[in-house]
């Protein structure tokens, strides 16, 4: 061994010595976590990705051996993407899926002109027009695909654009009402927020589907997957309308005093002022509440409505595929699937936040 | 003002006029549909069973006594995980402040893969995959002849509190109130007792001493679980919903917990830390006095957020038919007696009830921490 070897070496085990033994409780807690890895980690691994079957698409192909058995993903993929879409009509999806890929671009870049208008009108009126008709068809040639037969990764991905798209609007709304001088509206706000942030998502839905349709003068009639959206659209926007109050709070005086003195009006100063300041400050926030919400889409099978959890559980059932491991490794691929999103939005957030950080600081 | 008042005015003629509508189109839709209306429903018999009953409890009971079994089924669980994802949560957070670079790259990973997981996914998995694969009836593990675990839940002994039952509650409160007045004593101290004894471990431990004592006096029986045909009987059980909700609830709001405890020690500034050790202070002292007493006030607010997220959580207990709530109320009793206006209005003010007294609870008990903190800078 050279000598700039031996110092790497040295090197190595003087941070293994700091960071893993540097005193007796220290050492303790290594070799705990080193038992957990060994005890619990290692095996999880081999079940799931060492001694699983991979390769095969069939229920033989699943041997009656205790690891996790792919060839029921592979088998199920199209059904847990599209649900009951009709076979035929998929390429809508794909289609829609592409377009929102399109849509989303100009956020991404920071040098695109009238950033805001642009994304706000892509965002609010063009992407879910296109979307209603392609999803739903009836017009132009496209045959009508009831809401029932909607499912899987494609339901949760509506339900989470739809309920963002509404519900922004509305929550800023009601952060604006909650701080308006008028105040019957602030009371209004208020209790509104504070009740629905007192209930269980399930709860709401719970409302939407048992009790909604009674609301309803006799002949109306809403679609069960439009009402379960409108119960979580209200919730997110409940939720978001905090964000933006604890955002609003954090304006300085003088950037109202200073819109005053520019005889701006009151829509006026809260378009062109205020907003703008709010919208950055609340996005951490905003992120983490859509992350929740992401997550609450599962809550959709407690109601009957197939999501991407609903189209799994309901595949596990499935008679023909018995093997053991089948449950586990479903429930695996979806895990996974909701995390690479989690986790990616929440990182996303951090960087934008430290972005702004980072402007803040070049300002002062 | 004048343009105010006409806003206020025409707020309030739409939120009128909304209401109308929707109290005639109900009231029409309902007698359409020939429902009863009002809660006579409560007094009928239920008819039905419930799994798990923490009080008396039959098919004959009131609909009324099955709310209120499924209520405390409720609080159970909200209670259990509450506790159980504090320690959790505690253990966490401490792992990602240590020293230690692999405790605290765990600690980051545990928090990292299970927030980004649904809580309803990770309550599938410990009930579907995990305890479905325990044994059969037949084939239980027993644990020192008195635990019996199988895939109908944990089976263990349960104390008989016809004999000395009134005397272990009885001496539960003197207990309560003993550690109080200990509490008292200790803080109020001129001695400052509080610098060097660990307060309230000793006051739990007084707590759980006094009753156990009693117990053991007294000589308490045990009801052991029986092994019957189909499952055990006698003896208290874990129904594996419950297990599955507790392990998946905890685990899941652990991690945000874990978080707020690291980034309120966290929070702390270094001088006073530097400002404990040149006083002389121990680090269980520095620890106890002076981080732990700043760090809480940081950590109250978000936690009540966390707390009330959890028991708002509790209602996933419904997707695996856990007897709460909304899976005996809004699921069983609205099936039999079809009133779902009542029933639905009834179950959100409970849980709008029960939020509103926590998030009471907590920011009353975070003032009076501030109240104190204050005084004394």
């Amino acid at each position: 061994m050279n000598k700039q070897g031996k110092q790497r070496w040295g090197r190595a085990l003087g941070w293994v010595r700091l960071n893993l033994f540097s005193s007796i409780f220290n050492s303790a807690l290594t070799l705990i976590s080193i038992a957990i890895i060994y005890f619990v980690f290692l095996p999880l691994f081999d079940w799931f990705f060492i001694d699983a079957q991979w390769s095969g698409s069939t229920p033989q192909d699943c041997p009656d051996k205790s690891a996790a058995c792919w060839p029921f993903i592979w088998a199920r993929l199209d059904q847990f993407i599209y649900g009951f879409y009709p076979q035929t009509e998929r390429w809508r999806i794909n289609l829609g899926v592409g377009l929102a890929v399109i849509c989303s671009l100009p956020v991404f870049f920071r040098a695109c002109p009238h950033k805001g208008i642009v994304v706000l009108l892509l965002s609010l009126l063009v992407y879910p027009l296109i979307g209603i008709f392609l999803f739903l068809g009836g017009v132009a040639g496209l045959p009508y695909v009831e809401t029932s037969q909607w499912g899987g990764f494609f339901l949760t991905m509506v339900t989470a654009v739809f309920v963002l798209i509404t519900s922004l609007p509305l929550a800023v709304l009601l952060a604006l009402a909650r701080q308006s001088t008028i105040p019957l509206l602030r009371i209004a706000s208020t209790s509104w927020i504070e009740l629905w942030r007192s209930v269980p998502a399930l709860v709401v839905l719970f409302v939407a589907i048992i009790m909604f349709p009674l609301f309803m003068p006799e002949g109306w009639d809403i679609d069960k997957l439009l009402r379960a959206l409108l119960a979580l659209t209200i919730l997110m926007s409940v939720y978001i309308a905090e964000a933006l109050r604890g955002a609003l709070l954090a304006i300085p005086r003088e950037q109202y005093e200073a819109a005053d003195a520019l005889g701006l009006g009151y829509w006026q100063r809260t378009c062109l002022v205020i907003l703008p300041q709010v919208f950055p400050i609340a996005l951490p926030q905003i992120t983490s509440t859509f992350i929740g919400l992401f997550k609450e889409t599962t809550l959709l099978l407690i109601i009957g409505l197939f999501d991407f959890l609903g189209m799994v559980q309901t595949a596990i059932a499935d008679p023909g595929w018995q093997s053991q491991g089948v449950s586990a490794t479903a429930y695996l691929f979806v895990a996974l699937f909701f995390w690479i999103i989690c986790f990616g939005l929440s990182r996303y957030s951090a960087h934008l936040e430290r972005i702004s950080a980072n402007a803040g600081n070049q300002h002062d | 003002m004048k343009q105010e008042a006409l806003y206020q005015l025409i707020l309030v003629l739409i939120i009128a006029a909304v209401a109308f509508v929707i109290f005639t189109a109900t009231q029409s839709n309902l007698d359409r549909l020939g429902v009863e209306s009002g809660i006579d429903f409560l007094w009928k018999r239920a008819g039905f069973e419930i799994g798990q009953t923490l009080i008396d409890y039959d098919a004959n009971s009131s609909i009324a006594r099955a709310f209120l079994v499924a209520l405390l089924n409720t609080l159970l669980l909200a209670v259990t995980c509450i506790i159980c994802s504090s320690i959790v949560g505690l253990l966490i957070g401490a792992a990602r402040l240590s020293s230690n670079w692999l405790v605290s790259h765990m600690a980051t990973a545990y928090i990292e893969v299970f927030r980004n997981i649904p809580a309803l996914l990770q309550i599938f998995f410990w009930y579907f995959v995990v305890l479905r694969s325990l044994p059969d009836v037949q084939d239980s593990v027993v644990m020192l002849d008195i635990f019996y675990l199988n895939n109908r839940g944990l089976f263990f002994p349960a104390p008989v509190l016809e004999k000395g039952g009134a005397w272990l509650v009885f001496s539960l409160l003197v207990s309560i109130v003993l550690s109080i007045k200990l509490k008292q004593f200790l803080l109020g101290s001129a001695r400052g007792f509080a610098r060097f004894v660990p307060v309230m471990p000793l006051c739990l431990l007084l707590i759980l001493m006094i009753p156990f004592l009693v117990a053991l006096v007294l000589g308490l029986d045990w009801e052991l679980p029986q092994a019957g045909k189909f499952s055990y009987q006698g003896g208290y059980v874990f129904m594996p919903e419950f297990t599955a909700l507790v392990i998946g609830l905890s685990m899941y709001h652990a991690t945000y917990i874990g978080e707020i405890v690291r980034s309120s020690f966290s929070s702390v500034p270094r001088g006073q830390i530097e400002a404990a050790e040149s006083l002389g202070l121990s680090s269980y002292q520095a620890l106890r006095l002076v981080i732990y007493p700043q760090a809480l006030r940081v950590m109250l607010p978000p936690l009540t957020t966390v707390y009330m997220n959890l028991f708002k959580g509790t209602s996933l207990a419904a997707a695996i038919a856990y007897p709460e709530v909304i899976s005996v109320f809004v699921g069983t009793v609205n099936n039999l007696v079809g009133q779902p206006v009542i029933i639905m209005s009834l179950t959100l003010l409970v849980y709008a009830f029960i939020s509103l007294c926590i998030a009471l609870f907590l920011n009353w008990y975070n003032r009076r921490l501030g109240i104190i903190t204050g005084a004394r800078s």
